[in-house]
């Protein structure tokens, strides 16, 4: 586990290359380190794609690239049938009906007619395609919409329009300001003489500031309608990295490198930029933003898996019903045998034809496998293979609700919150752990300066409303006001210190400070109206957000940049402008974590600022020039830090000639590099960056997010472990874990940062020894258990992941109450959810917000992405998005609660109704000579989990509630019934099946004994045994129903009507044998009579059961719903419920 | 399904127009909010009943069903009780000997069939009498048995050739069998005439079936064609000239029994018999269950509400209402022990055992 790059494992190259951070996130650069992993690989002829500028028609010759319509539906009217036929079929569950109808076509087989033994088959694919064709149709909407928009292409020198489905691979387009692009296309040529553009890419990973983009020098002069360009653009094959881009183009006999700032994708809007000129290199599905158009994730819920196991015994119980009743039925015709030929029910012989023979005989052997297959036939749902769609619906219904929960909208980002993945909501409901990482989740990453030490000198003093005279900072140009949009609270005697311009050393080396706060970056400032007409606003839009505090930060103390361009900047100072060439940049990396810009001054000296963490930085700076400076600042640096502020420290050097054109000359052919460019800029810039004079440091807040501490409260009272992993030191992460609430004073810390395995090894066993005895401490005394809390550094994990000290690593984290992992690699956050998932069964939940975050929300059990300032990489590899990291506890203890609660039910219930049926008709089979004759309809079996008793399942597992938000919510330890698994678990399941089995007997054999020895035809039995059993599973249904709204009312009693106009209209039917059945049966009064003896006699047990646990050993849930219903001691009154049921609007 | 945002495209709109980077201002009204549009159905708030089964409502309700079951219970015993029935099982006293001579009999065209019982009628028997013969060990329900008819050739003239269902009897000498298949192929045929001491008494044979299926199911156009012409006699034969709806042993017969013991009704006598008389029961003794060890029983039964004698409803009703008062009591007596308030937090388990779990 390193957190380079060049790892060569291919699973793990996507997450880490991403983007590694120093410190913390803020400066991502993500691009950079991209395109070095990629720029490492040649590029061949042979994988490259060659696109001709302008030229679609040899581009396109060999018919190689797609067109640019997307196509997002799945079928097409025609293909839809088989198409969704041959999916559906993919599922086990659907081959297990066909084979079972298939089996019942042989003659030999055929129990059920031919329409019956379809039927649940149909329904079941019917359902499923209804559900899959909407979903088309959807998508075939928006296709329409997407390939129908308009965009200007040149054609014949020039522009015209074109459908967006039109346009080819190797086309000039021309996009003006404030469109979406179409297609991925390479910059020739922009409005801004620096061939700069600025792209929002929100559509495509959310991110809302701009980015900028470049045309190569050789063609942003060219005007595509006159001068023709004819070059040839060498790219890479089609990927879904949308941070990486390496082509090479060839233009007037040179060769000129193209990379990730020159291309900009589709679905991004062109901003600030009158028009940009681009030719087209992947269109439709291959540009980038469709290959990342890959569905959800998919993971199995663990409730699931359980059931799983479940199902494989109820196929056991299936497979010995069938041996049973063909073992018997072999018995039965062995002691039979010489009478069968004449036996009048039976008559083997057939003498209708000429010689006398065998009629649908084939010998013992054979009748006992034939019994055995009609026995499955018959007794087919035992597996409820209808449950898996119920609990598919289910789940859209929880999600539906999730989704529309208004208390996980977050109206500062307009976020709704996601159900990205749709078979997981159960394990919500079971979490244990939570990992979670710091900054954007905890925090709000929104930056803001706060502190400065300028050589040595701290300037933390005392910080005011004082933002400088008139409200800030602000400049005059052409008669307007220019002032930066965000203000910043200054501190007053810096500001002072700022504005004074003399020649001492402290008032240089602050000039450079700010200079180097506002230049050492890649912002952009875009001046926008204010409300004020005689106003602008200055705002500074960067990938960064320290950067961007950073800047804001310089403009306030008046130095403040207003233009930038690919070749100088324009910086004001003190209200006198300067423009500085910027003579190269060298962009953050994981590996250097620092940045640094080559800047030449009017005076034309050259100097090149560096700013990174701490770490990187003092590495590289010359300690000699000032001991005392450099020991003050790291004191600084430290205080800052371990009041949670993230710092940086900035350094600069001047270069002198000789050095700045070593550095040109190297730098230019190292950016100009086709292989491996990455590298080659890196080492250029290792080598320029050294003997730095340390300038400064900054310190930057990252505010908490709002009810960050009470959420990690909540969660901790359920019982659930909060783990942070962060990538910042030790100090920030402690102490952002006080403010968080999740480190209290009571607690006793357990540090282990080592630099070798020994060391490592000897503190996990001091650790474990002095956890042991802490626990012992407070088991002794005192009521918090656990109060140890471990901090753990990355290095230390390092040696410890992945090694044996693994074990005593898990065995001290499962003691400690909270986990603290700070300065931790993408890689290394994944390893720690997989240290807890491989050795314990409980459940895991991953939070993050950035690109660094995905290969934890990938490993652990349920991940779920924050929408927030970075990337949506998160999110899009998440199973659950949602704005606030708060918003974890109602997700948690309210949706997670009740989806596990309505799930498990669910489960249970349905094996419960399934093998009842199935029992029933099995007692049946014992009275008939063992040959699966049943009483009971063949309309009525397959109607039975279709229409009979299907919907009160799905309605129940989707609408009731165990407890109300509101205890739910003061009580967390509740949620502690999910994770002790007590809704699901091998114990209720064979509750549930004996409670079946004498329900079944109750069913069966009350009527049988009612009807023993009277003139009773089969038909009306089995029409007696369908309502009871419907009554019955309905009944039972109805004792469990918690919360009775008028849907459930109408959704139970409901389909007890539809079960008797369904058996009534079977009976109305006079070419089946049980013509008017029903009633006759019902004008009798033994019928009543056997009816309600057998729904009371079969739930007595059950309810007996239930009150007698709820009286003498309640659950929590009992106490607390009793507690909600009668409003005793406890709080939870009925003003509290009335109060939430007020809209929050 | 709004969910499944397999399209991030189209998921993300561009709805925030303005491109304030890090600072979204929360304050202004946005003009599309995607803020979920609130109602008591989304927030899962409908308004709800919440029935709690607070010891008072567990008592009464075992009490009810006390209250109720006893009753019926009592009554339908009783029901029963008034219920007179003479069973005789002939099979074997009409036939002796051992089974291969029983079934040679049976099957001998010639041998002599006749048979008389006489039956003492212990306890007045008021009318309707129901004469009802039993069989035991049939397996009326056999799959076999139960597929191998046509109830479309029963019904319509026209669907006469319609007998695939019928095998192996749906024709025989290359002729449809009318009515096909091995359930009407195995009409019961024994016949009773019954006479007291002083009189004959008479069995009256009408509406003995279903109205229904005389109506609806077994057409008035349909004769029977062909039947028991096979090389195997099955049970009884049909008058030809007679359509279906009026042979109402056969429409008796095809409304095929539940279970392998059952009875099927043969007629009712509509005068009272009084006690210690003796009835004559004249037998012709046709129907061969002697090859398959079955047994025939000749019942009379006078009837109740609740259909013939059965104690067993009575039992059982008497068994749950007696259960439910004891579950009442002792429930009764676990709240007066034990009692719990409801709803007390201090029950809750993390206030049961501070610090564990």
């Amino acid at each position: 586990m390193s957190s380079n790059p060049q790892i060569p494992n291919p699973h793990l190259q996507s997450s880490s290359s991403q983007s590694l951070n120093f410190g913390s996130k803020g400066l991502r650069h993500g691009s950079d380190s991209e395109g070095f992993s990629m720029s490492r690989r040649d590029l061949n002829d042979d994988d490259a794609r060659l696109v001709y500028v302008n030229d679609p028609l040899t581009t396109n010759e060999t018919f190689e690239f797609s067109g640019n319509s997307i196509r997002t539906g799945k079928y097409s009217v025609i293909t839809f049938l088989p198409r969704n036929l041959f999916e559906q079929f993919h599922r086990v569950a659907y081959m297990y009906f066909l084979i079972i109808a298939i089996l019942n076509q042989l003659p030999q087989l055929a129990v059920f007619g031919r329409g019956a033994s379809i039927l649940p088959l149909a329904s079941v694919l019917f359902v499923t395609a209804v559900k899959d064709a909407y979903e088309d149709w959807r998508r075939h909407k928006s296709d329409k919409i997407e390939n129908n928009r308009m965009a200007s292409v040149l054609v014949d020198h020039r522009f015209q329009h074109k459908k967006w489905k039109d346009i080819q691979v190797g086309e000039v387009v021309k996009v003006s300001a404030n469109e979406t692009i179409p297609c991925d296309i390479v910059l020739l040529s922009t409005s801004d003489p620096t061939g700069v553009a600025y792209v929002q890419t929100i559509n495509l990973d959310g991110e809302s500031n701009l980015k900028t983009r470049y045309a190569k020098q050789e063609t942003l002069s060219r005007v595509p309608e006159k001068d023709f360009i004819n070059g040839l653009i060498r790219s890479e094959k089609p990927n879904r990295n949308i941070y990486g881009f390496q082509a090479n183009m060839e233009i007037d006999g040179k060769r000129v490198s193209l990379g990730p700032s020159n291309i900009i994708l589709r679905g991004c809007v062109i901003k600030n930029t009158d028009w940009t000129v681009g030719v087209v290199v992947y269109a439709g599905r291959e540009t980038k933003a469709m290959l990342n158009n890959s569905g959800a994730p998919s993971k199995r819920s663990r409730l699931e898996t359980h059931m799983n196991q479940e199902i494989m015994l109820l196929s056991f119980f299936l497979v010995t019903l069938c041996v049973i009743v063909s073992a018997c039925a072999g018995v039965w015709l062995r002691r039979h045998q010489d009478e069968l030929d004449i036996m009048q029910f039976y008559r083997r012989k057939d003498y209708s034809e000429g010689q006398v023979e065998n009629y649908n005989y084939y010998g013992l052997g054979m009748e006992i496998f034939f019994s055995f297959l009609m026995s499955v036939i018959v007794f087919q749902i035992m597996i409820p293979i209808s449950l898996y769609i119920s609990m598919e619906l289910v789940r859209v219904g929880q999600a539906y609700f999730m989704i529309r929960d208004d208390k996980m909208f977050d109206a500062a980002s307009n976020t709704r919150f996601q159900c990205r993945a749709l078979n997981i909501n159960e394990d919500l409901g079971q979490i244990k752990y939570v990992f979670s990482d710091k900054t954007g989740t905890l925090t709000e990453n929104k930056m803001e300066f706060q502190f400065a030490s300028i050589s040595g000198v701290d300037y933390s003093g005392e910080k005011t409303e004082f933002y400088g005279e008139q409200g800030g900072y602000s400049i005059q140009v052409n008669g307007e006001i220019w002032r930066p949009k965000i203000k910043v609270q200054v501190d007053p005697k810096l500001l002072k210190l700022s504005k004074t311009r003399d020649d001492s050393i402290s008032s240089k080396e602050i000039y450079d400070f700010f200079l180097a706060l506002a230049a050492c970056n890649t912002i952009v400032p875009i001046v926008v109206n204010a409300s004020n007409p005689n106003e602008k606003l200055v705002d500074y839009q960067g990938e960064s957000p320290d950067e961007q505090a950073l800047v804001y930060a310089a403009a306030a103390y008046g130095f403040m940049l207003i233009e930038r361009t690919s070749g100088h900047i324009v910086i004001d100072i003190q209200g006198e402008r300067q423009r500085f060439n910027v003579l190269g940049m060298h962009e953050f990396d994981s590996d250097r974590k620092r940045m640094s810009v080559i800047l030449g001054y009017p005076d034309s000296t050259v100097k090149v600022f560096v700013k990174g963490a701490d770490t990187s930085m003092f590495k590289i700076i010359d300690e000699s020039l000032n001991v005392d400076v450099v020991r003050a600042t790291e004191a600084h640096l430290h205080s800052y830090s371990s009041i949670g502020l993230r710092t940086l420290v900035v350094g600069m050097r001047a270069l002198s000639v000789s050095e700045f054109d070593t550095w040109q000359t190297s730098y230019e052919i190292a950016s100009t590099a086709l292989m491996g460019r990455a590298g080659l800029l890196r080492k250029v810039a290792i080598n320029l960056e050294n003997n730095l004079n340390l300038l400064g440091a900054s310190a930057i807040e990252d505010r908490l997010q709002k009810g960050v501490p009470e959420a990690i409260e909540s969660l901790r009272k359920a019982n659930i472990k909060v783990w942070v992993l962060t990538g910042d030191k030790q100090e920030t992460a402690i102490s952002i874990g006080y403010s968080s609430k999740l480190l209290t004073s009571k607690m006793s810390q357990i540090i282990i940062n080592n630099n070798s395995k020994m060391s490592c090894k000897k503190s996990l066993e001091d650790a474990l020894i002095t956890s042991r005895n802490v626990i012992n401490v407070t088991h002794a005394s005192e009521d918090d258990a656990s109060s140890v809390a471990l901090i753990i550094d990355g290095t230390s994990l390092v040696y410890i992941l992945d090694s044996e000290l693994e074990e005593q690593l898990f065995e001290l984290a499962s003691k400690c109450a909270v986990v603290l992992c700070c300065r931790v690699a993408p890689l290394q956050k994944a390893g720690i959810v997989a240290l807890i998932k491989k050795r314990t069964d409980d459940m895991s939940l991953a939070i993050g917000d950035g690109a660094n975050d995905v290969s934890m929300i990938q490993m652990a059990d349920v991940g779920v992405g924050i929408s927030g300032q970075e990337g949506r990489q998160a999110v899009m590899a998440s199973d659950f998005a949602m704005g606030q990291f708060r918003f974890l506890v109602p997700l948690l203890l309210v949706h997670g609660h009740w989806n596990y609660q309505r799930m498990a039910y669910m489960i249970l219930y349905n094996f419960y109704r399934n093998a009842l049926f199935v029992l029933v008709l099995f007692w049946y089979v014992l009275y008939t000579g063992f040959t699966l004759t049943t009483a009971i309809t063949e309309w009525s079996s397959v109607l039975y989990s279709i229409i009979y008793t299907a919907i009160p399942t799905i309605v129940i597992g989707i609408l009731d509630k165990d407890l109300g938000r509101k205890s739910l919510m003061t009580y967390p330890q509740l949620y502690g019934s999910g994770q002790r698994k007590e809704s699901y678990n091998a114990k209720l399941f064979w509750v549930t099946m004996v409670d079946t089995l004498w329900q079944s007997v109750v069913a069966f054999f009350i009527p049988v004994l009612a009807y023993w020895k009277s003139d009773i035809d089969g038909s009306s039995l089995g029409d007696l045994w369908t309502l009871a059993v419907v009554f019955m599973v309905n009944i039972h249904l109805a004792m469990d129903v918690i919360r009775w709204t008028w849907i459930s009312h109408a959704s139970v009693w409901g389909s007890i009507i539809a079960t008797c106009i369904c058996v009534i209209i079977i009976d109305a039917l006079p070419m089946l044998p049980g013509y008017w059945a029903i009633f006759n049966l019902a004008g009798s009064g033994l019928f009543w009579i056997c009816l309600l003896g057998v729904l009371i006699a079969s739930m007595i047990p059950r309810f007996v059961v239930k009150m007698f646990m709820q009286h003498c050993k309640p659950c929590d849930l009992q106490i607390a719903r009793e507690a909600e219903k009668f409003r005793n001691s406890m709080e939870i009154t009925r003003s509290g419920e009335i109060e939430m049921n007020l809209p929050h609007r | 399904m709004n969910s499944n945002p397999s399209t991030p495209m189209n998921a993300h709109a561009p709805s925030s127009s303005s491109g304030g980077a890090g600072s979204p201002d929360s304050n202004t009204p946005r003009r599309n909010s995607k803020r979920p549009k609130y109602s008591r159905f989304t927030q899962q708030e409908l308004p709800a009943c919440k029935p709690i089964l607070t010891p008072k409502w567990v008592i009464s309700a075992f009490m009810l069903v006390t209250i109720v079951f006893i009753p019926i219970g009592l009554t339908t015993l009783f029901a029963s009780r008034d219920v007179v029935e003479i069973i005789d099982r002939y099979d074997n006293a009409c036939v002796p000997g051992s089974k291969s001579q029983k079934v040679q009999h049976i099957q001998s065209a010639t041998s002599n069939k006749t048979c008389i019982r006489s039956l003492t009628v212990r306890k007045r028997m008021k009318q309707p009498i129901y004469v009802y013969y039993q069989l035991d060990n049939f397996y009326q329900n056999h799959r076999r048995y139960v597929k191998s008819r046509s109830d479309q050739q029963l019904r319509n003239r026209g669907d006469e050739n319609d007998t695939s269902t019928c095998k192996p009897e749906n024709e025989a000498n290359g002729m449809t069998i009318v009515p096909c298949g091995l359930v009407a192929w195995s009409l019961f045929n024994d016949t009773y005439s019954l006479s007291t001491s002083n009189s004959q008494l008479t069995i009256n044979k009408r509406h003995i079936s279903w109205k229904s299926d005389r109506d609806e199911k077994f057409g008035s156009e349909v004769y029977p064609k062909n039947f028991q012409n096979g090389g195997l006699i099955g049970g009884g034969r049909l008058n030809e000239s007679i359509p279906l709806n009026e042979q109402e042993d056969l429409i008796v017969w095809m409304r095929t029994a539940a279970l392998p013991t059952f009875r099927k009704l043969y007629g009712k006598i509509e005068v009272d018999i009084e006690a210690g008389e003796t009835i004559n029961v004249v037998v012709e003794n046709r129907y061969n269950t002697y090859s398959f060890s079955g047994k025939k029983k000749l019942v009379l039964s006078t009837t109740s509400w609740l259909g013939g004698k059965n104690n067993f409803i009575g039992i059982a009703y008497l068994a749950v209402g007696g259960l439910c008062f004891l579950l009442a009591t002792t429930f009764t007596i676990i709240y007066l022990v034990k009692p719990r308030h409801l709803g007390d937090p201090t029950y809750l388990s993390w206030n049961r055992n501070p610090g564990g779990h």
